[in-house]
């Protein structure tokens, strides 16, 4: 407690600077995040955090054409590591948390499809991240895992991938088609079956020995603006309280 | 006036000064550019054909009747101008997407709209029409009405009168709007990406490439936004300057200048 009084504090006096810290983060990180700003706002009621969320390709493209942020949360290590070599990232990253995959079908699944099997069937509506998109690339990785499993056949991954309609811009958006009925199916991350959605569609669990366990790490940025709340920011993400609130988003522990 | 000049400038000087035109050449001929190409040439006319086809009676009507709903006629085809494009794409999705409110009419007949090459099409007609209404309302408007009354003088029907004397008249900002539409078909990116989806091929015109270029290769992406620039000031300086596009003399004094061709 009393690091989080300490926390408050030095984010409420880096902030009195406005507009306040800025934190780009991986578009799967939208509720989780916006529930510890909430968080961290209820504490601290002068606090000013604004996030940015979209996909992590895109803000690390944000990122290196100069936008003004503090703090990078990533979906995967690779787009971290891009910015990072670019010269944008102050600190050494930590890891977030960590995320898997699971693919979701409609609530009202008129496609009926009831396992990872269904997915290599002919004429399935399937919606994907883009390959550029962490989640999407992770969800390629997990088709060829479940190729070489019993079962499902070298040729599971191409005739899944035959199958996709749309290669969306984040992960977010697969999740939104599926839920309006439009995709038969999409893989997403856990973390993007929130309570809102998880209403509207099924999950169909992948195993984890062919799962995709993907690591989100975050880091300073160089030139932060907002340097001291910026550091209390991500100290606060993964002290205990906040690593609770991403797990009850989904997420799996940092380790 | 400097600044504002800057401001609308600099961003299309930026996008041209970073690649050699060798560069821009070999980045479009690679095979992802080609597809993108292609299939925006395609919806791109498809749409603007589709708008002609429909509009042009809506703006017969627009330009030479008076009815009960008009105005709202007026307000629904104008929208789509000032309607973000996203909105619209939402909209579609939830109209005619697989369980929109038609959606599921158009899917019991075999019409699945979502993913397909005809939603980039119905995307971009939605997007584009009110370009092609407001040039073809004021051209047609334009047409004075003594033509038609000495044409109806000497025994020409209302069918003929329209084909024959009227659209001809109004012709220049017919064409006008219908480059118009065309390209803002072309550019047509948020409506696309919501309702179609995005798929090398089928969906993925060169607005949503360019978009997807960015995070993997950018000057893939810059050689695709310089063509598109070249496209669309190829598009304006045509209506500008074309001698059918009433520059000097043309047919229609005060018809065509709400989008079409400036003075």
């Amino acid at each position: 407690m009393h690091l989080g009084g300490m926390l408050a504090t030095s984010l409420f006096t880096a902030c009195t600077s406005r507009p306040g810290l800025v934190v780009f983060a991986a578009a799967s990180l939208t509720d989780a995040f916006n529930e510890l700003g909430d968080s961290l706002r209820r504490r601290d009621p002068g606090l000013r955090i604004q996030f940015n969320f979209a996909g992590s390709q895109t803000l690390a493209f944000q990122i290196e054409q100069g936008a003004a942020a503090d703090v990078f949360a990533s979906a995967d290590e690779r787009w971290m590591a891009i910015v990072r070599d670019s010269g944008y990232v102050a600190d050494t990253p930590s890891t977030l948390v960590r995320n898997r995959l699971v693919v979701i079908v409609p609530e009202r699944n008129r496609a009926h499809v009831e396992n990872l099997e269904d997915l290599a069937r002919q004429g399935i509506r399937l919606v994907l991240a883009a390959d550029q998109v962490p989640a999407g690339r992770y969800a390629r990785q997990v088709l060829l895992n479940l190729s070489h499993k019993d079962g499902f056949g070298p040729d599971f991954a191409p005739r899944v991938l035959a199958n996709v309609v749309s290669n969306e811009s984040n992960v977010r958006s697969v999740a939104t088609k599926v839920q309006l009925g439009e995709a038969d199916a999409g893989i997403v991350y856990v973390s993007d079956v929130t309570p809102a959605i998880a209403a509207r569609v099924r999950r169909i669990d992948i195993p984890d020995a062919e799962n995709v366990i993907a690591p989100y790490p975050i880091a300073l940025l160089r030139r932060a603006p907002h340097l001291e709340a910026g550091r209390a920011f991500i100290a606060s993400a993964l002290a205990p309280e906040g690593q609770r609130v991403l797990e009850r988003n989904g997420f799996l522990p940092r380790d | 006036m400097a600044v504002l000049l800057c401001l609308l400038a600099l961003p299309l000087v930026a996008l041209v000064v970073r690649l050699s035109p060798a560069a821009v050449w070999h980045r479009l001929g690679q095979p992802d550019a080609l597809a993108a190409l292609r299939l925006s040439l395609i919806t791109s006319a498809a749409a603007a054909l589709a708008v002609v086809v429909l509009g042009l009676p809506v703006a017969y009507l627009l330009a030479t009747r008076d009815f009960p709903g008009k105005r709202l006629v007026q307000a629904i085809v104008e929208l789509p101008i000032v309607l973000p494009p996203t909105v619209a794409g939402v909209g579609l999705l939830l109209a005619f997407g697989r369980v929109g409110l038609v959606g599921g009419a158009l899917h019991a007949v075999g019409i699945t709209l979502p993913f397909t090459t005809l939603a980039v099409v119905v995307a971009q007609s939605f997007v584009a029409t009110p370009f092609f209404i407001a040039a073809g309302v004021a051209g047609l408007a334009a047409v004075e009405s003594r033509y038609l009354d000495v044409a109806a003088t000497l025994r020409a029907g209302p069918v003929y009168r329209f084909f024959n004397v009227m659209l001809p008249l109004a012709l220049p900002s017919i064409l006008a709007g219908a480059a118009m539409s065309w390209a803002r078909a072309l550019g047509e990116f948020g409506a696309t990406i919501t309702f179609a989806g995005s798929l090398a091929g089928r969906t993925e015109t060169m607005p949503l490439a360019v978009y997807a270029a960015l995070e993997t290769n950018i000057d893939t992406a810059v050689a695709l936004s310089i063509l598109l620039v070249v496209v669309s000031f190829g598009v304006l300086a045509c209506l500008r300057y074309a001698p059918w596009a009433g520059g000097v003399g043309g047919g229609n004094r005060k018809g065509s200048r709400a989008y079409g061709p400036g003075r």
